[in-house]
């Protein structure tokens, strides 16, 4: 039972959870109130689960197509979902990241409130709504507060992924009732108890519980509702369903045997593909296309569709690979398989014969495009918008598939000596860059590798001549030469950091929290289990998901006056170029 | 919010059943004699705005400045980068030499000048700021009477929307980015005419509200036992809930009267493109239709975004962007500047004239809705090239209702930045005393622009 118990904050181990009940942090608990005896998800099961001091670990906002896979999964997928979200935030690389410091503004909820509007009209106006509802009120023009119980407790769960306490009950009976009663209309009640789950903050944002291990005197672990939704978010980016939230609700989810059994389960669904659409879609940074634009001038072939099947091209890459055919994750850098759309083929310059919209391709042999660097998603999203730039791609390469960040420019430099370049390749101009000595720290790391990249231009159409000059594609690492995309394909296929920069990418992703030092033992034994297993993606998710420090609870900050961070060096900002 | 509860099915439920009464304020709005205010006697309102730009004006070592006046006070002249401003000119004051003051911290290109001059501290890290941007300190102050607290609009059709609103320095507004987005937020299905002649209250609004007091129920037991971090976020959170409940309590009321508001028709789709020339152009529309949202009294705050600090904007046709030819650019050594990076400053400068103009094309009163601002634009940098956080171009435009002692360039001598952002708090009437931190801490307003309070 919820009710009366007392919360502590969380702490990693007795000495600091003694020192701060000493300075008077004790707290009451969250969920005050009883699971109703009506309550139809309210098994005894789940108040002894919750039995102990809990409290919560992190806050977490859903990300847009969480949003949408949810809205989908619970209510169907025939349920539109128009609105502009929310801008999400990127930090270290990843969304997933970024989720876990944003907050709501004012606009953005303001959205939020319009869908939940239009979301539970769309759900309430179905045809077969009395089975979608549960049950059938007495007298459809009054309200009937023992079916629409059922009804938000039902769907309460789902969408807060978690059983609702009485009073989150009770204050959506009250809309219910409010509305049935004004509107004549027992649904336009439910309605608004729907809408009002919706908006609010429990569903919004991913909650994270924790409460004592019995197993552990004075640790804590996370609570078996928060574990389900960490499992359902980065196996399918969607919460959880009924039978995951059974097993939380039954408590055997804290049992390894039912949490492998749950995985396997849940990377065998059809679902699975949707989350690692999801997790690339995040780790290859394709949340940049909607906005993408090209100077007309000088791409003429680049419009808005050209644009959302690139990045779809890349998608349909990665999935195929590591999904459908449960590839070797390295492949990816250099497989010349690849799909293709109609419009596509007018810029890749290849012949599309298919009735489909989508058919798969082979590049030739002694193409120069193979692997993921040579889609003209990743090539045209890191130019410019009427040239390609070396920097910006290099910087990509190495922040997105080696987890290397590049720092802040340097603010005074001395760029006296970098002449106007209208002549020339623009490898002239950015070797000035390699020799400035305020540059050349990063320059050098990040520009061999886009500069080997330069036979595509801003659009990531082929060409070998620049302003009347051949261009060079040899690049010059610190421990390599390599030459042309072929070359940079090869290099991060045979580079070890590139695997397991996925596997901290997967890891960071699930938990929402930044990896430090002391997982590095960790993130080594996964990336080795990772080889060991051919380097397929979906046997990493499930080593990851089922390992313990999947499910670790982590500290969350203490009080500070402002809220300061680290100047870690941030991958989204400006670059000097 | 769409529903099937509408207006009709509510009102017929409140026919058959329990019956709910609407307090109608009757306000009767119309102005008096002299123009400058209501009939009730309150005063037509002063709005406060921010508009940024990108890569800052042309003021090079060298000397070759293109934006300084050389004239202290009234009557400055124009400067080839000003020209856009000269049919305003006398509702615009021009700052120059204010910089940022780091106290040890590093200049975050791009980011430390106007994160410090909005949050009044030097950021730690680039992308975040360590403070809320004080726009929002003046929305709360004047910006609860209407529809809206605040409107974000950003211009700069960018990859990712531009803002630079915050109020917990991580989250930042979700700005409309489209005209249509504008329009719809403004004038869409849940705008009421003020000048409406038979306005009757919404029933089913109490509905929505009902949906948003479930909620707000529920703030206790959430807040409790939140690490300090996730107590900000969900503070924002239910800020936000507040916000949209007032919206709803906003349309509940009869509206005032407006003689300048013309509800303006839904704008075309525009083309989508990076080229200062199309960024103008969006600038121009979305000016346009924000301008009718103050007059129509939807908010009295905003802040635009022309273009972000490291822009990708660039002269169509050209394969440069004006970011890389601010840095690779040399200096002409006769000139003593760069003539192409002063040339796209020029017309990024265009931007703002015409987002001033459009301001000042609609009559509010005796004056123009820009009599009644005042539009705070400033850019990220002073001398781009180098990144330089010294001299950074602010601008005040509009008269603030007369508070605002318009038309004269005041010169810094290397004062901290947010001596102008306090004097633009106290101009937009927030009752602010003090702002920012470390060596930019300051209670010491401009007082050659203040006014005398009306």
């Amino acid at each position: 039972m919820r009710t009366g118990r007392r919360a502590i904050a969380v702490t990693g181990g007795r000495a600091l959870l003694t020192k701060i009940a000493a300075r008077g942090r004790m707290i009451a608990v969250v969920c005050a109130g009883l699971v109703g005896a009506a309550g139809l998800n309210a098994a005894p099961a789940a108040e002894k689960n919750s039995a102990g001091a809990a409290t919560k670990v992190a806050l977490r906002r859903i990300t847009e197509s969480q949003y949408r896979h949810t809205i989908a999964d619970v209510f169907g997928p025939g349920i539109k979902v128009e609105a502009r979200f929310e801008p999400e935030r990127r930090e270290d690389g990843l969304l997933a990241l970024g989720s876990a410091v944003l907050s709501l503004t004012s606009s953005g909820f303001e959205q939020y409130f319009a869908l939940a509007g239009s979301i539970a009209d769309q759900a309430l106006s179905r045809k077969d709504r009395e089975s979608f509802v549960g049950c059938a009120p007495h007298d459809p023009s009054k309200a009937d507060d023992a079916c629409a119980r059922g009804f938000i407790a039902k769907y309460g769960e789902s969408l807060f992924r978690r059983p609702l306490t009485e009073s989150e009950l009770q204050s959506r009976l009250k809309a219910a009732a409010l509305g049935a009663n004004q509107s004549g209309d027992f649904y336009g009640g439910l309605e608004l108890a729907l809408a009002s789950l919706l908006v609010a903050p429990d569903f919004l944002f991913r909650v994270e519980m924790a409460e004592p291990d019995p197993a552990n005197a004075g640790q804590y672990r996370l609570d078996a509702y928060t574990k389900a939704s960490r499992l359902s978010f980065l196996i399918w980016d969607s919460t959880p369903d009924a039978e995951l939230l059974a097993a939380a609700r039954s408590g055997a989810l804290h049992s390894q045997e039912e949490l492998d059994s749950q995985i396997r389960r849940l990377i065998a669904s059809p679902k699975f593909e949707a989350g690692a659409r999801a997790f690339f879609a995040d780790m290859l940074q394709l949340d940049g296309f909607g906005n993408l634009v090209k100077d007309p001038t000088i791409y003429p072939k680049f419009n808005q569709s050209i644009a959302e099947e690139s990045r779809e091209q890349m998608l349909l890459r990665a999935v195929n690979l590591l999904v459908h055919r449960k590839g070797d994750y390295r492949d990816l850098f250099t497989s010349k398989d690849t799909f293709i759309s109609r419009p596509l083929a007018s810029v890749y310059n290849v012949p599309f014969a298919s009735k489909q919209s989508w058919a798969t391709y082979t590049f030739p042999e002694d193409s120069e495009r193979s692997g993921i660097l040579t889609d003209i998603g990743f090539l045209a999203l890191n130019a410019h918008p009427g040239s390609s730039s070396p920097t910006r791609r290099g910087i990509k390469v190495l922040e997105v598939f080696m987890c290397q960040a590049t720092p802040q420019p340097p603010a005074n430099v001395d760029f006296s000596k970098v002449q106007d370049s209208k002549q020339g390749t623009v490898r002239g101009r950015l070797l000035d860059h390699m020799e400035n000595e305020g540059c050349s720290g990063c320059h050098r790391r990040t520009d061999p590798l886009g500069l080997a990249l330069e036979h595509f231009d801003g659009l990531g159409q082929l060409r070998t001549i620049e302003n009347g000059m051949p261009i060079d594609v040899t690049a010059d690492l610190k421990e390599v030469k390599l030459e042309g995309a072929q070359g940079v394909g090869e290099y991060l296929r045979n580079e070890p950091r590139v695997p397991a920069c996925l596997v901290r990418n997967v890891y960071q992703y699930g938990v929402g929290q930044k990896t430090v030092g002391r997982d590095r033992p960790y993130l080594a034994a996964q990336t080795e289990a990772f080889a060991a297993s051919g380097y397929r993606f979906p046997d990493l998710v499930a080593s990851v998901a089922s390992s313990a420090e999947f499910f670790k609870v982590v500290t969350p900050k203490k009080a500070s006056p402002a809220p300061i961070v680290a100047s870690t060096a941030s991958p989204s900002p400006p670059i000097a170029e | 919010m769409k529903s099937r509860l509408t207006r009709r099915s509510v009102l017929r439920g409140l026919m058959g059943g329990a019956a709910v009464s609407v307090g109608l304020p009757v306000l009767d709005m119309f102005l008096n004699g002299n123009g400058t205010a209501y009939a009730s006697g309150a005063p037509l309102p002063t709005r406060f705005g921010t508009y940024f730009w990108g890569l800052g004006l042309t003021d090079t070592p060298a000397g070759g400045t293109r934006w300084v006046p050389g004239k202290v006070g009234a009557g400055y002249e124009i400067m080839p980068e000003l020209e856009p401003l000269a049919a305003v000119k006398d509702k615009v004051s021009v700052f120059s030499g204010f910089r940022v003051i780091g106290d040890g911290r590093a200049n975050l290109v791009h980011w430390s000048g106007h994160a410090s001059i909005l949050s009044g501290i030097a950021p730690a890290s680039a992308s975040r700021f360590d403070g809320p941007s004080f726009d929002t300190k003046v929305a709360d102050a004047i910006g609860t009477g209407t529809r809206f607290k605040s409107l974000d609009v950003d211009a700069s059709i960018s990859r990712q929307p531009v803002s630079y609103s915050t109020r917990t320095g991580s989250t930042f507004a979700s700005p409309d980015v489209t005209p249509l987005a504008l329009y719809t937020r403004l004038f869409g299905p849940d705008f009421q005419d003020p000048n409406s002649d038979n306005w009757k209250p919404d029933p089913s609004i109490m509905l929505r509200q009902s949906v948003l007091s479930a909620v707000t129920e529920e703030r206790k037991a959430l807040m409790k036992g939140l690490a300090k971090d996730d107590q900000i976020k969900l503070d924002q959170y239910f800020s936000s809930v507040r916000d949209m409940e007032n919206q709803l309590a906003v349309q509940l009321q009869k509206p005032e009267k407006c003689e300048a508001c013309v509800v303006p028709s839904a704008p075309r789709e525009m083309q989508r493109g990076a080229s200062v020339e199309l960024v103008n152009e969006n600038t121009r529309t979305m000016a346009k239709l924000l301008a009718m949202g103050l007059a129509c009294n939807q908010s009295r705050v905003f802040t635009f975004v022309h273009t972000s600090g490291a822009s990708e904007t660039y002269m169509a046709g050209q394969s440069k962007i004006y970011h890389q030819i601010t840095h690779d650019e040399p200096t002409d050594a006769k000139l003593g500047y760069q003539p192409e990076t002063s040339r796209l400053a020029g017309l990024v400068m265009q931007g703002l004239g015409t987002f001033l103009t459009e301001l000042d094309a609609i009559k509010e009163g005796d004056g123009t809705l820009l009599d009644n601002s005042l539009v705070m634009a400033f850019s990220d940098t002073g001398y781009a090239k180098i990144h330089a956080i010294e001299n950074i171009p602010i601008f005040f435009a509009g008269r603030a209702g007369g508070r605002h002692k318009a038309g004269q360039h005041i010169a810094g001598h290397g004062d901290s930045v947010t001596r102008v952002s306090l004097t633009a708090m106290q101009l937009a009437g927030a009752s602010v005393g003090e702002f920012g931190s470390g060596s930019m801490k300051t209670s010491n307003p401009i007082n050659e622009v203040l006014g005398a309070r009306t």
